[in-house]
């Protein structure tokens, strides 16, 4: 045992509230903190995954409150492997961005490296707690931090960016605090496990009506169609490596919480129809969006709602074969789209509009973050032998083993859009002319950042080559997701458990 | 409800089934009404106004709407408050229900840090644009 899952909220926490103190001591100590606690993380996250694929779920009671009173948190095969891809994606983001502004500004790095570790704390906290009234103020954690990241910069579009968020995440945590508030009258408790119970008890109509609530308040984090207005603009405006760590981490967590709340909470049985609704409605909308987008960040943003579609799809087959396809989708979109947002920042470093245009015959200036960018859009869309090729052969299987033709034939027209502009894209950075009237100044990449850049590359590598390296934990995970009897056996009954 | 779904049965009209509601239900219809109207309100204002402070008023009154509605679960008549003292050990069964309390801090914590944000953002659009209307602020697509 080498610690706790509490520890993967508190240590973060702790962090973000030390930084301004020591910052005031040794400058440096901002920037070198935020990566020695994410690098910890994920360590301890890994530990922890493989003890609980080795042993037993861990279910964590907090303050000596066992479940249903107190929170508990649940380490189990599949929230491990989600905690374990975030805080690496964290450690990653934090080694691209250890110079921001080094030398620049002192105050803003500052409030950067606070707000990242917070944006951390809460998406791990969204993913491990046990407690819907839990989740809620670690979404609001991640939400509020989430504003201020957007609204970084002074001088362009990014406080508009943010507010058009703000307003959005606000209404929706209200939203959500609604469902909690209909569940607890109805049920008199908050705990995951307790309400998916009893959740036969429930009269329809509330329980309708509270999953309704619930799907409006996480539609945000998760970028479901009407809900994810704010995502394109957020994602330009912000700093280069936030995009990575929205799509990287909290995307991710949106999902996580959409997804238990309807296997668990909600114990749909079979195919969900409304996952599958809500999924095709915003991979179609996100797709069609991304083509005629000119600004290079905002038709990632949208690539990247297009792809949280695609998982939800996956999730609503209900099958093990779909959920498995929608963990790899997941797992493969977390190291590719963090690597576009980070090698897309560096080809149009410091210019405040990204526009495509603007990196035209980049690829002779800056060859191997260009190329970098290729592999990365390579694996987005599917071919083989990069990683995205095997989650969308999983994807399509699953769906053929359902007979969902419409589905398939849908998913591969969208695969053709994606196909045509990331190519565009590669096309102006390889087969134009740099022209110094259009393109930008290029930039020399940053030491560290080209490291960070060459561990995403090789793990879209490695699991192009060896998917089988990760199918194993997609497996277990996809099987604790889908096995809701042995989540609330467990955290009732208490397998393994950590009193504190 | 018992007596109501009693004096339903028994065919008597709207007026007798309002006389022989308890008073505890009363109040709570008052509260849920209440809350949901501010929460009705607040909606219209986030939605229709065309001023960045008073759509943050808007989202402040859903809040408080939300509060009430969340303090109003926990109503019970000629509840106490839960805390055991000595003496008032029988009197667990008069408790008000101290999970909504809880609830409702910590959510009125984090309503006042999103207001807080969102004020501050709303300086950070008033000093680059020069005016509090959203009309005039669209350099984004909204």
């Amino acid at each position: 045992m080498v610690g706790s899952p509490v520890l993967l909220i508190a240590i973060p926490l702790l962090a973000a509230f030390l930084i301004p103190l020591l910052g005031m001591v040794w400058k440096e100590s901002v920037r070198i903190i935020p990566g020695l606690v994410l690098a910890y993380l994920t360590f301890l996250s890994a530990s922890l995954y493989i003890e609980v694929i080795n042993t037993d779920t861990i279910v964590e009671i907090i303050a000596g409150w066992r479940p249903p009173w107190g929170i508990n948190l649940v380490f189990s095969p599949l929230t491990g492997f989600l905690t374990t891809i975030m805080t690496f994606m964290g450690f990653i983001v934090w080694l691209y961005s250890y110079r921001f502004k080094r030398n620049v500004e002192f105050e803003a790095a500052k409030k950067y490296f606070i707000f990242l570790m917070l944006l951390v704390a809460g998406s791990v906290g969204i993913v491990i707690t046990g407690d819907i009234f839990n989740q809620f103020v670690f979404i609001e954690i991640v939400g509020i931090s989430a504003y201020a990241l957007t609204a970084f910069y002074t001088g362009r579009d990014s406080a508009e960016a943010a507010f058009k968020y703000l307003i959005m995440g606000s209404l929706s945590a209200s939203a959500l605090l609604i469902a909690i508030i209909i569940i607890y009258s109805q049920l008199g408790t908050l705990n995951m496990a307790q309400i998916a119970a009893n959740i036969d008890n429930m009269n329809p109509y509330y329980r309708i009506i509270a999953m309704i609530f619930f799907i409006i308040g996480i539609g945000v984090e998760a970028e479901i169609f009407p809900l994810n207005g704010w995502a394109p603009d957020a994602y330009t405006e912000a700093p280069g490596p936030v995009g990575g760590a929205f799509s990287g981490i909290v995307a991710k967590a949106g999902i996580y919480a959409m997804v238990r709340m309807m296997f668990t909470l909600f114990d749909i049985e079979g195919p969900m129809k409304i996952l599958i609704v809500i999924g095709l409605i915003t991979l179609i909308v996100a797709e069609t969006s991304a083509l005629r987008q000119e600004k290079l960040k905002r038709m990632l943003a949208y690539s990247s709602i297009g792809q949280m579609g695609l998982v939800l799809v996956a999730f609503g087959m209900g099958t093990k074969a779909g959920v498995f396809a929608a963990l790899f989708l997941m797992l493969n979109h977390a190291i590719t789209k963090p690597m576009l947002f980070l090698s897309g920042s560096f080809l149009t470093f410091n210019t405040t509009e990204k526009y495509i245009k603007q990196i035209t015959g980049m690829a002779k200036k800056m060859p191997v973050v260009s190329i970098i960018f290729v592999l990365g859009a390579l694996a987005i869309t599917g071919f083989p032998p990069f990683s995205g090729f095997w989650s969308k052969m999983a994807f399509l299987s699953a769906a053929a083993d359902e007979n969902l033709l419409f589905i398939m034939a849908t998913i591969l027209i969208i695969s053709i859009f994606e196909v045509v502009y990331y190519f565009r894209v590669i096309n102006r950075l390889f087969f134009f002319e740099y022209d110094d009237k259009i393109s930008i100044e290029p930039h020399k990449p940053g030491f560290n950042g080209m490291i960070a850049l060459f561990v995403l590359a090789f793990i879209v590598l490695m699991i192009g080559f060896y998917p089988s390296s990760v199918t194993g934990f997609i497996d277990l995970a996809a099987d604790d997701l889908m096995n809701t009897h042995q989540y609330i056996d467990k955290v009732l009954q208490l397998g393994q458990t950590i009193i504190q | 409800m018992q007596e109501c779904t009693a004096v339903r049965s028994c065919n008597l009209g709207i007026k007798t089934l309002y006389f022989s509601m308890d008073t505890t239900e009363l109040i709570r219809i008052g509260v849920y009404g209440t809350s949901i109207l501010l929460i009705l309100i607040g909606l219209y204002a986030v939605l229709t106004k065309r001023s960045l402070i008073k759509i943050i008023i808007g989202l402040s009154i859903i809040d408080g709407g939300i509060h009430l509605l969340l303090i109003g679960i926990g109503y019970i008549k000629n509840g106490t408050a839960p805390i055991f003292s000595p003496g008032s050990e029988n009197a667990v069964a008069r408790m008000v229900d101290p999970v909504p309390q809880a609830l409702v801090l910590t959510a009125i914590v984090i309503g006042f840090g999103v207001t807080a944000v969102a004020l501050s953002l709303v300086i950070r659009l008033y000093r680059h644009h020069n005016t509090l209307k959203i009309d005039e602020i669209k350099n984004l697509k909204w």
